[in-house]
């Protein structure tokens, strides 16, 4: 049973990272090499508050979502001057930046030794320490983030978004601000991962630079896109599929250590094929890649 | 200091073979191919599948090598990106089915070899040789002659030759090529063919240098696209002089900050120049 509950919240995060995701990628068109350093920003934050300040959970979070904002402007702002292919590097390069910080940085990070102990959240006095408890938070968190990601795409701003992803020029040409929406975008969906950063911190009690690697944002993108970019539930779905196909490894009786490199050739596999076959994912829209 | 100095001619000229590997694909091409950096790998893992598993000598094992990497380029074209481009899709489709691709070949290299170290190198560990107060290995030698003939070699072949005109050819306008009957997808293949090649041939000088393992192929590729942006993407001498720049900015800094920081200087670097001068130092401005 605890499995299960591990796998469902497992999913949880996935569906967070990837919907955050989807608002930039999915609805915008800014395919971001970078949404595990922003992760990795809001767990490093959270812990770090936790174990250094005793700060409440609450209060952590909210920091969270400040850094990892202005982190967003930070990597948001070349995006206003660099386009397609050059924006993806600049991304990979901030990626690889953050990685090398946190694993590079060891009296502050602790570097690849990780940071553990971290204390688990405590809720207008409700601990939560069970992995039932932790399930509720993950659904709660959930729930806030697609409810976010929904309220945006259904709104003015977000039909302009969808419109900048279609054809920049002629969004500009009607007089909207498209850099103030890219950027605006980009800090939003670095803001969203604060929440699977804050929720796998404190669920994990310990991390190290290895959760937030390139091969984890290549994860996070191939579940948006084999889910459905530019669907509220596309990334639901992926986060369901590509999170649980692999743990079926397990009960084939498949040994571990060829299971994780199983696990990366089906991600990638998956990547590919569905580039060639079905480039709009299992419930896209059928125009977001496709000319 | 002088050793310092020939390092960074060392790693300078192996980036820029590795960044000119990728050239030709990405000048024909116009996306980021990831896959590229698997290559690389595949190279060095080649050789040692040839020249330690099969026993035979290092020279068949070494040109077998590079004509399978070779093939593997040909492969990922002819399987997935010919088929995309029939279909006009978009960069960004080439650029998720290159990072796909990576990660899929990537780990059956693990899957295959094992995520050890593997070595094809013969005999002891050797002294390097004295050169003007600095030490070099042999290998590293072979390296730096290797990477100038493949400069020079390029050069002339983009110049002079039927096909490296046709590459330009379709590179700066693929529709008027067509026009004046150039097979687009014939030269293109080439291109993968030969870029491939010489992938598999750094991956080799690499492994020879320092082993290999399956992940071996990344940094050096991302480090040759720095060196691209850098110094400019349609000029061979502008990549030259980006992975020399490149080069030199890391080993100094990893002197000064220590060599974990070698990675952050790199991107810090392509950052500064992605956001004031996107064209590289020897581009022309779009």
């Amino acid at each position: 049973m605890d499995y299960l509950i591990h796998i469902l919240i497992l999913i949880g995060i996935y569906v967070m990272l990837s919907s955050s995701l989807n608002l930039v990628a999915g609805y915008t068109g800014m395919l971001s090499i970078a949404h595990a350093a922003f992760y990795g920003v809001g767990a490093y934050t959270v812990a770090l508050m936790s174990l250094n300040l005793h700060t409440p959970f609450l209060v952590n979070l909210v920091c969270a979502i400040i850094i990892c904002g202005i982190f967003g402007a930070v990597v948001g702002i070349p995006s206003l001057r660099i386009k397609d292919d050059y924006f993806i590097i600049a991304a990979f390069a901030f990626q690889i930046i953050a990685f090398s910080v946190m694993n590079n940085w060891v009296s502050f990070t602790k570097g690849p030794m990780g940071l553990p102990g971290i204390p688990q959240p405590n809720l207008f006095g409700w601990k939560i320490s069970s992995y039932p408890d932790f399930l509720l938070l993950t659904v709660i968190m959930c729930v806030v983030c697609l409810l976010i990601c929904w309220r945006i795409t259904h709104s003015p701003y977000g039909r302009v978004l969808q419109a900048i992803r279609e054809d920049e020029t002629f969004a500009l040409s009607l007089g909207k601000n498209v850099a103030g929406y890219k950027i605006s975008v980009f800090v939003l969906g670095a803001m969203l991962t604060a929440l699977p950063g804050a929720l796998y911190t404190t669920y994990i009690s310990y991390i190290d630079p290895s959760s937030f690697t390139v091969d984890e944002s290549i994860f996070i993108i191939s579940i948006m896109i084999i889910g459905g970019a530019g669907r509220l539930w596309g990334p639901v779905l992926g986060a369901v599929v590509l999170v649980m196909l692999p743990e079926l490894l397990r009960f084939v009786g498949m040994p571990n250590s060829i299971a994780a490199n199983m696990r990366q050739i089906f991600y990638g596999g998956a990547l590919v094929v569905c580039m060639l076959w079905r480039p709009q994912g299992l419930v896209g829209k059928a125009d977001v890649l496709r000319k | 200091m002088e050793q310092l100095f020939l390092n960074g001619i060392l790693v300078g000229l192996l980036i820029s073979l590795i960044s000119l590997s990728v050239y030709p694909v990405i000048c024909l091409v116009r996306f980021f191919h990831f896959a590229h950096a698997v290559v690389i790998a595949a190279g060095a893992y080649f050789s040692f599948l040839l020249s330690r598993c099969f026993g035979w000598p290092m020279g068949i094992a070494i040109p077998l090598a590079i004509l399978l990497s070779a093939g593997l380029g040909c492969l990922m074209e002819v399987a997935v990106y010919k088929p995309l481009r029939k279909r006009e899709a978009k960069p960004i489709v080439f650029i998720l089915a290159s990072l796909g691709l990576y990660t899929v070949l990537q780990n059956v290299i693990s899957l295959v070899f094992g995520d050890d170290t593997k070595s094809i190198r013969t005999g002891p560990v050797r002294e390097g040789l004295n050169f003007l107060g600095a030490r070099i290995t042999p290998i590293q030698i072979i390296t730096i002659v290797t990477a100038i003939v493949v400069v020079v070699g390029l050069l002339l072949f983009m110049k002079y030759t039927r096909l490296g005109k046709a590459m330009r050819t379709v590179a700066n306008d693929a529709n008027l090529a067509r026009v004046v009957g150039i097979d687009s997808d014939r030269v293109i293949m080439w291109a993968f063919a030969i870029g491939s090649g010489l992938a598999g041939l750094a991956g080799i000088l690499m492994a020879l240098d320092t082993d290999m393992t399956p992940t071996m192929g990344m940094r050096p590729f991302m480090m040759g696209i720095v060196a691209m942006i850098i110094g400019g993407k349609d000029s061979i001498i502008g990549i030259v002089l980006g992975a020399l720049l490149l080069a030199f900015a890391q080993q100094y800094g990893a002197y000064y900050l220590g060599s974990e920081w070698q990675d952050a200087i790199a991107f810090a670097i392509l950052l500064i120049f992605l956001l004031f001068r996107p064209q590289g130092f020897l581009g022309k401005k779009v």
